[in-house]
């Protein structure tokens, strides 16, 4: 196999082979794709581990165990398999490497404090509005929700009402 | 209609779904590698003009999806409106709008989204890893902070419950997901054709290493093919035998339909369809008695569908009936009929051991409130049984006092 790391599959055939993807989770399992719910049941564990009770005194974090251990879910396995197959993807195209991505006028702690910050606004703002990109954006979009569909404009609104302001980031 | 229903993952079959998700996760996980997705560069190059991949793959996915699904409804293998209810969930209108914000501000000043961040870091990119760090913290703070009653409050509000764009449109609720679909396929090679060209004007100014993939032939190509999908989508709506005949129920638990009783009754219909006797005698509050021979004098198939129908038999319904399944709003199934609502609310809760957790403390507090509201009040008599003609379509013009 090539392996040209500048080398994409086309947005259009990528689109369609993650379409499918999707379809067989919609057909298959009867549910969408996720990402953000499985950070939500990674960090409660991580709770436990530390502060035992806490977890069990705080209701929103309490429903993780509804089905026993917060880790025992569709969505971490299925977030599972998005690590090897982004793993499998990165070898195979020779893009699987110990990198920090930035523009050339950010230094590289400050790279890894922006990406922080943006996860950290993200994870709030995909528990808010019930999903992610993923499970709200590209689920929900497909299923033609209405919320999913405002959503969507409004990350499409929030990256460009800020995008100006980070340039130096990337450019 | 899935294979594996996700509540009744118990045991080996509980087993093979994860390895289901697995799969799935994996090719999730290699079609964004391979779409670009792992890159931070490419994934912002969408907010300042150059590359516009994470619109046609984003968009790419979802029409294809959509269509995949009409498709499948269309032949009676799935049912679009059931999964739909299923696996969206319902919209909160002012989280979704500030959510959307935020996210799209966290997007570009991360580099990555949540999914991607989880791609970026299996590739060995550290800032993706800081990022997947990152949606961790946040979640877990939002979720404390749902604590603070303003922030709870600001959680729950504009809730419009599950609404899809052909509710929005009053479309009818057969041919309503394959209308809509087709308009957003229309609208989706539309703004496709249109972002080739906007990348060709800005194609000098573009990061090397985030040049765009034109859609040469194999774009063109999964433009036929969603043309060729939304053409089969069409015809089969057009067929007499469409989704109708495969339309299935979805069920409601008895904790479910006491919540819905008694917090918003004006928005379902409880229809008890075991013999007038037994339903004479007990029943869920606020529900009609009605034999199944009766069920077609409701006229239910003309009946305002704002309201969710819920059933109640003696146990579960197999087959819901088929003049039930003609109402045109939500038909909902009571998990275990009346039986399973005896059991569950009318039956005492038994008090959880000390140290329990809060949120088994939670249904504990509500079962036994619930259980003291439905049995503590006197039975109303049954309304009687519809002796009335069809109340047939609403008659068209005429009418008035006298007529």
């Amino acid at each position: 196999m090539e392996r040209n790391p500048d080398k994409f599959w086309n947005p259009y055939l990528a689109g369609a082979a993650l379409g499918l993807v999707l379809l067989s989770a919609f057909v298959v399992m009867g549910k969408g794709l996720g990402a953000s719910n499985a950070s939500l049941r990674m960090g409660v564990t991580a709770i436990e581990l530390v502060a035992p009770g806490h977890v069990a005194a705080t209701p929103s974090l309490a429903r993780t165990h509804a089905e026993g251990h917060p880790l025992d879910n569709w969505l971490v396995f299925e977030v599972l398999g998005a690590l090897l197959g982004g793993f499998a993807g990165a070898y195979t195209s020779g893009r699987l490497k110990k990198e920090t991505l930035k523009g050339p006028r950010i230094s590289v702690p400050g790279r890894w404090a922006m990406a922080f910050v943006g996860g950290v606004l993200m994870g709030g703002a995909a528990y808010m509005a019930r999903g992610c990109t993923s499970g709200q954006a590209l689920t929900g979009g497909a299923l033609l929700s209405a919320g999913a569909w405002l959503f969507m404009f409004s990350v499409f609104g929030g990256g460009y009402a800020v995008a100006y302001f980070v340039r130096r980031e990337w450019r | 209609m899935s294979f594996f229903p996700f509540e009744s993952l118990v045991g080996a079959q509980r087993e093979l779904g994860l390895v289901a998700g697995l799969a799935i996760g994996f090719g999730f996980g290699f079609t964004l590698e391979r779409a670009g997705f792992g890159r931070a560069q490419k994934l912002v190059g969408q907010f300042y003009g150059y590359d516009m991949t994470v619109f046609k793959v984003m968009f790419g996915a979802i029409v294809t999806a959509m269509l995949g699904l009409v498709v499948l409804s269309g032949l009676g293998l799935a049912d679009f409106r059931a999964i739909a209810e299923r696996a969206a969930s319902s919209t909160y209108l002012w989280p979704m709008l500030v959510g959307g914000l935020v996210l799209g501000a966290g997007f570009i000043i991360s580099g990555y989204c949540p999914g991607t961040s989880f791609v970026a870091a299996a590739s060995g990119k550290l800032d993706g890893l800081a990022t997947v760090l990152g949606v961790v913290v946040g979640q877990v703070a939002y979720a404390e902070a749902l604590s603070i009653p303003a922030v709870a409050r600001f959680h729950q509000s504009g809730d419009l419950g599950p609404l899809f764009l052909w509710d929005l449109l009053k479309l009818p609720n057969k041919a309503g997901p394959p209308i809509v679909a087709i308009a957003i396929t229309v609208m989706a090679v539309g703004c496709f054709v249109g972002a080739e060209k906007l990348e060709k004007v800005l194609a000098g100014r573009a990061d090397p290493k985030a040049q765009a993939t034109p859609a040469g032939r194999s774009g063109r190509m999964v433009f036929a093919g969603f043309t060729a999908s939304a053409l089969v989508g069409l015809a089969l709506v057009a067929l007499p035998t469409g989704t109708q005949a495969a339309r299935q129920a979805s069920t409601v638990t008895p904790l479910d339909l006491a919540r819905r009783v008694i917090d918003e009754p004006w928005k379902v219909r409880v229809v008890d369809v075991r013999d007038l006797k037994s339903c004479a005698a007990r029943r869920v509050p606020g529900s009609e008695c009605v034999p199944p021979a009766d069920l077609g004098k409701l006229g239910l198939s003309y009946a305002n569908p704002a309201r969710d129908l819920v059933l109640v038999g003696e146990g579960d319904l197999a087959v819901p009936p088929r003049e039930a399944m003609a109402y045109g709003g939500r038909v909902l199934v009571l998990e275990g009929g009346f039986k399973g609502w005896e059991a569950f609310a009318l039956a005492p809760p038994a008090p959880p051991a000390p140290g329990a957790a809060a949120a088994e403390m939670d249904l504990y507090r509500l079962r036994a409130g619930l259980q003291s509201a439905l049995t503590g009040m006197k039975a109303a008599p049954p309304p009687p049984a519809p002796t009335a003609a069809p109340a047939g379509p609403p008659r068209k013009g005429g009418g008035g006092c006298g007529s």
